[in-house]
């Protein structure tokens, strides 16, 4: 596995402007991140994380500093190549599962894939065999609000994972699911980091999500607490 | 599924995830679409109207009469060989109809009073109720049947000025092409009412071959030939056949906007206000439409913000919101559709009768009012209206698409 950093961030600041006032989230923080690594951004409610998530999925920028994935200066990127950048290179799993209410399973794992412009044909075999790999066989024509919570963050991990991209990104992905489906939830993503070799990042407080993580990166108050190796 | 086909599937069951809303969008769509049909088919039945009978009160919608008649009419100005360029005319595939007509000044007396008026000399082997708007008025008597038959048709309240009756003797004078005064006496053979007050108290039908003896007009001299053709919009296109075909050196072939200016001023006015009235009907609609799909996409940022942040090109969600727009736009369409076919047939069929809204003796320019409305809608004018109230659901959805494609799609990680 090349162990090279996929993602990196040097003094990256993000300030918001709620009024008259100025609210600085991230504060000055560097982190490199490893290809392959399996790490979870940890921190109190307001600490950072999902900022810092934003701003790696390039989704948002930051105030100051400078932030690379697989090399490329997010700066430099025009807004069309930061969403094909999105599209190919990243896959997220959201907190509130995010699925499109009007497309079945099978259609939200397949989504990405068809803005891609991948073959039907093709699509299809890969769609049919992640979910697979995520335990939703059989289930592939239902809509979002016919699938319990669990259900739904497989199908969301499924969209994510089928584009076989360079990183994931996943804010709180068991926030709103039981202990045994979020310790299946896990398994699947651990059992993808290896198989596949793609690179996860979480922010979470979930200790169970920390006690599967390899790397444990700790924010407060948007500086770096802590950066602890497992193993 | 390709990238169009997945566009609209979507967009389809977006909009259908709100049926109630999606309906109401559409049926303001289908309101339109249903008043600017029911503006522009009443406007066109009216001109339409109007202008048939305008035609049929003497000058048909295209006349060939003596060079610069209508600039300054007179008994002088008259053309001659009537029957062979009638019969010219009559060859024209677009003319239906065409008859001789005689036009003069005259006093009319009796007794006691005489008023000034129109005489009008016509053939009543070629005239007739479908031609003629004073012989489909009649209200009494009967029309004269030839040179020889000492009867003339008056207006009603003509009849009443003079205080004329069927039967009784009526005196026309009047001036010929030599500035001689001439007499002649009658009998009201018939009496018509058009309505407008105007018609009714000035003119006086008689047969053109007593006229053309009065004037000392040549045989087949008269002031000019009235064509009635079988759509008044082609007026323009069928006089300049017909000036190329006759050829005439000192008569000229006029469309009825030229003979009758007064009524073509009155309606180009009235049609310039319908339009302005419809396209502020129409900013209202889509002003409607405009504020349900905006509420629509905003509903759905987080979810717009997922596609975005998945890495969907915002060109390609616009194009999505479009689609939506698109369907409701279709929507309407069919559902005013099923509402303007019953609505159009009892329109054009039935009509609303207006009479106790329309004053006694009320005219257009001359041209009596027809007290029922009805609706007649031209090919063309559906077409238009019909892509002019898509493309309105279009344009109005435009600016949703283009807010839904500058969505951050950081609002797609805040949390619901």
């Amino acid at each position: 596995m090349d162990n090279g950093p996929i993602i990196k961030l040097e003094n990256v600041t993000k300030v918001y402007h709620q009024g008259k006032i100025n609210v600085t989230a991230i504060d000055g923080f560097s982190v490199a991140v490893d290809k392959g690594d399996f790490t979870a951004l940890c921190g109190p409610s307001g600490s950072g994380k999902t900022t810092i998530l934003n701003i790696v999925g390039a989704l948002d920028v930051p105030t100051a500093g400078r932030v690379t994935l697989e090399g490329n200066d997010l700066a430099d990127l025009s807004r069309t190549a930061l969403s094909t950048m999105r599209r190919d290179r990243i896959g997220f799993v959201f907190q509130a599962y995010n699925l499109i209410p009007v497309l079945t399973a099978y259609e939200n794992a397949e989504f990405v894939l068809a803005l891609q412009g991948m073959p039907e044909r093709e699509r299809r075999a890969r769609v049919m065999e992640m979910l697979k790999e995520v335990g939703l066989e059989g289930l592939e024509n239902r809509r979002p609000e016919e699938l319990s919570g669990g259900q739904q963050q497989r199908v969301a991990i499924a969209r994510a994972m089928v584009t076989q991209p360079a990183v994931i990104l996943a804010d709180e992905p068991t926030a709103n699911l039981d202990s045994a489906t979020a310790a299946s939830l896990l398994s699947i993503m651990e059992h993808l980091n290896i198989s596949h070799g793609i690179t996860f990042l979480f922010s979470t407080h979930d200790q169970r999500v920390m006690d599967r993580a390899r790397r444990i990166i700790t924010l407060r108050d948007g500086k770096l607490a802590g950066d602890e190796r497992k193993g | 599924m390709n990238g169009m086909k997945r566009h609209f599937s979507m967009a389809w069951r977006n909009i259908m995830r709100r049926r109630r809303r999606t309906l109401i969008t559409a049926a303001t769509v289908a309101g339109g679409l249903l008043i600017s049909l029911t503006f522009t088919g009443t406007a066109d039945w009216s001109y339409a109207n109007m202008i048939d009978t305008s035609a049929k009160m003497g000058y048909g919608h295209v006349t060939v009469a003596p060079r610069d008649y209508f600039e300054s009419p007179t008994i002088n100005k008259r053309i001659h060989n009537c029957d062979a360029i009638r019969e010219t005319v009559l060859r024209d595939g677009g003319v239906v109809d065409a008859v001789v007509r005689i036009f003069g000044q005259g006093m009319f007396a009796t007794a006691s009073k005489s008023v000034g008026g129109t005489m009008i000399g016509i053939d009543p082997a070629h005239d007739s109720a479908q031609r003629n708007v004073f012989i489909s008025a009649l209200k009494e008597g009967k029309l004269f049947t030839g040179a020889d038959d000492p009867e003339v048709v008056i207006g009603m309240k003509l009849a009443e000025k003079l205080n004329l009756h069927i039967g009784k003797k009526l005196i026309y004078t009047s001036a010929d092409i030599n500035g001689e005064i001439f007499s002649g006496m009658a009998r009201v053979g018939g009496i018509f009412r058009t309505g407008a007050e105007t018609v009714d108290g000035g003119v006086i039908l008689l047969p053109i071959d007593r006229l053309r003896h009065a004037l000392h007009y040549g045989p087949q001299d008269a002031t000019l030939i009235a064509a009635f053709i079988d759509d008044q919009r082609r007026a323009p296109e069928i006089s300049s056949r017909l000036a190329t075909r006759l050829r005439l050196k000192n008569a000229e072939i006029l469309p009825w906007p030229q003979t009758q200016a007064e009524l073509a001023g009155l309606i180009s006015i009235d049609h310039a206000s319908n339009v302005l009235y419809q396209f502020f009907v129409g900013l209202l609609v889509a002003a409607g439409i405009l504020d349900t799909i905006l509420m629509s996409v905003l509903e759905r940022k987080h979810e717009f913000g997922v596609m975005l942040a998945v890495g969907m090109d915002p060109k390609k969600l616009f194009l999505l919101v479009l689609a939506e727009s698109f369907y409701i736009g279709v929507l309407g369409l069919v559902i005013g559709g099923l509402i303007a076919v019953p609505w159009y047939w009892f329109m054009h069929q039935t009509g609303i009768d207006l009479a106790s809204y329309i004053p006694e003796g009320y005219d257009a320019g001359g041209v009596p009012l027809e007290t029922v409305l009805k609706m007649r809608l031209y090919w063309e004018s559906l077409v238009v209206i019909m892509a002019g109230v898509f493309s309105l659901t279009l344009a109005a959805g435009l600016y949703p698409a283009w807010k839904a494609s500058r969505i951050p799609p950081v609002e797609s990680m805040r949390g619901i």
